[in-house]
């Protein structure tokens, strides 16, 4: 941080300005509509989870009562906590993984690389609606592409209601996924990748380097920050995966879906119960773990990195 | 040896390469296929190309099953917040790098830590906020929500971008008489156009896109956006496959325009976050 404030000294920038009015003519707006409808509702969440609301208005402190049933009494919640938990693991593992390949096909000198990237790359804007709906079909029992292509290979026996079935629906969704955002990571990989010294790289090929053991020993030890960061990034959008799923389950079959977050959703806005207590416990609880994760694994992760050097 | 197996390899890896294009851009082409068609050619063979296209569909899609309501909401939502998250996120960061105070510090940290904020601890006491503001259930509501949740990203992009013009032009303007505003107006604005136009065209298709505060915060059918018209139409229990894949078609057009103009400064903007 204080690097960062002497470059700004030698871009000649002073190090305080005394013009108040300025600051809080430009800084103000941005300031005021944040804290009031970002930061505010989130110190709302952590007040309400301390309290139950019943109906007429009628709001009860409870302490860490919610907590406590959370925690303790609610089955539901920890089986949505274990999808979530599946969910993420294999979703970052497979997106980070499929994004590599991409980036290598692309690397590896494909002719027309451009034009394959940006058809790689497009799932990546659609949104989670459109997206949903298209494998919902996708998926269809009757004349989904998957089961039309298993018939054809005369392979009914394994032709399947994907996502009506509690053992398969987690990994159809999943697979919906990592569709989605394995160009996100193509992109970032690419970029990697053209940032390797060339001179390394061709001193691997001097030596007779096999691809396998120059994409072992030379590429991917260089790519561990970028490999550290897109796990960590995809990690915390997976564990609070909300929209890929309501859209295309909605928790179901038989919560075999249930994630943390549309449990959340559920608890608050399709029981009728009117109680935003418990629901906002869930989410404090999940917010607090995904700090935590995150904290770890940059900690433990960048760690390694400074011990390999 | 090695010249035998290389152009095996080669083909080896460029069916890899089309057999992925056929996977990511398939499922398009597909609904693309299907929003010309009727639900019942389309039970008959689900995977024919449309040889009688019904290019009516679209106009029937917009008029009577409402999706010119939902794009023309979306669209009033979606341009209104851009605007506003980046003119104020503009204003933000150059407030913060122009105008340093004792709070900069703090004031940058706790701007930037929004971005890691999960939507489920704002939306359910914002669902409560709204409600008692009387913004519940109106696109203003919407507007000011996603305006508020856009900010910290946007003022982290245009803040590292603005701190590498150079002061000096700064103190030239002022020597040259300009008020505060004008030289953020004329000078900061005009030279920070790129980063601005990338975090507009991010901001656009991330507010396009969006779902989840627009199904807490809007209920009426004739205030919903596009995501959630779409949505309403998979609830029915006859689905009209056919008229939901027009649907499907007229929301992801404008993603797919703008991306055949801007697609690598999207792709780079989209991915300006992870790189560091």
């Amino acid at each position: 941080m204080a690097s960062r404030i002497e470059a700004k000294e030698d871009a000649g920038i002073p190090r305080q300005s005394r013009d108040w009015v300025p600051l809080i003519v430009f800084l103000g707006p941005a300031l005021v509509v944040y804290a009031g409808f970002s930061l505010f509702p989130v110190l709302k969440t952590i007040y309400n989870s301390l309290h139950v609301m019943k109906p007429h208005n009628v709001v009860e402190f409870v302490g860490l009562g919610n907590y406590r049933s959370l925690l303790t009494h609610d089955e539901i919640f920890w089986k949505a906590v274990k999808n979530t938990a599946l969910f993420s693991v294999f979703g970052t593992v497979l997106d980070v993984g499929a994004g590599f390949l991409l980036a290598l096909c692309l690397f590896a000198k494909v002719p027309l690389a451009r034009f394959w990237k940006i058809v790689w790359f497009s799932p990546v804007l659609i949104s989670y609606v459109v997206v949903g709906i298209i494998w919902v079909w996708i998926y269809d029992y009757n004349w989904g592409i998957v089961n039309t292509v298993l018939r054809w290979f005369a392979l009914d026996a394994l032709a399947h209601s994907w996502l009506g079935d509690p053992h398969t629906a987690l990994w159809a969704v999943l697979a919906t996924q990592v569709w989605k955002w394995a160009g996100f990571n193509m992109i970032v990989f690419m970029a990697a990748l053209y940032g390797l010294p060339p001179d390394v790289l061709g001193a691997a090929e001097l030596d007779h380097c096999g691809w396998l053991a120059k994409l072992v020993h030379v590429i991917l030890p260089m790519l561990r920050p970028t490999v550290v960061s897109l796990l960590v990034l995809s990690l915390i959008g997976k564990m609070m995966v909300f929209d890929v799923v309501w859209i295309m389950t909605r928790g179901g079959p038989l919560w075999s879906t249930e994630t943390v977050s549309t449990y959340v959703y559920k608890r608050a806005f399709d029981w009728n119960t009117f109680d935003l207590g418990y629901p906002s416990a869930i989410a404090v609880v999940w917010f607090i773990l995904i700090l935590v994760f995150v904290a770890l694994l940059t900690g433990s992760l960048r760690q390694r990195d400074k011990l390999e050097y | 040896m090695h010249n035998v197996t290389a152009p095996f390899k080669k083909t080896l890896l460029l069916l890899f390469v089309i057999a992925c294009t056929v996977i990511t851009g398939g499922p398009f082409l597909w609904v693309a296929a299907l929003s010309l068609r009727t639900t019942p050619e389309i039970f008959d063979h689900p995977y024919s190309f449309p040889m009688h296209p019904h290019f009516g569909k679209f106009l029937k899609a917009w008029t009577q099953a409402n999706y010119g309501q939902y794009f023309w909401n979306s669209t009033l939502v979606v341009v209104s917040a851009v605007f506003l998250a980046t003119l104020l996120g503009a204003m933000a960061a150059h407030g913060l790098v122009r105008y340093p105070f004792r709070g900069t510090r703090a004031t940058r940290f706790l701007i930037l830590s929004g971005m890691m904020l999960p939507p489920q601890m704002l939306v359910l006491s914002l669902f409560q906020i709204m409600f008692s503001l009387r913004l519940y259930n109106s696109l203003t509501g919407l507007i000011v929500v996603y305006v508020a949740t856009q900010l910290p990203m946007t003022i982290y992009i245009l803040e590292s971008f603005f701190a590498h013009i150079p002061q000096d032009l700064f103190d030239a303007a002022r020597l040259d008489g300009y008020a505060d505003f004008e030289i953020f107006w004329r000078i900061a604005l005009p030279i920070g156009t790129p980063a601005v136009l990338t975090t507009a065209l991010l901001n656009f298709i991330m507010l396009w896109n969006e779902f989840l505060y627009a199904v807490v915060l809007l209920t009426d059918n004739s205030k919903r956006t596009l995501p959630l018209g779409i949505m309403f139409f998979m609830g029915g229990h006859q689905i009209d496959v056919g008229m939901m894949a027009t649907g499907l078609m007229i929301t992801i057009f404008p993603v797919l325009l703008l991306y055949a103009f801007f697609s690598e400064t999207m792709i780079k903007g989209m991915t300006a976050g992870a790189v560091r």
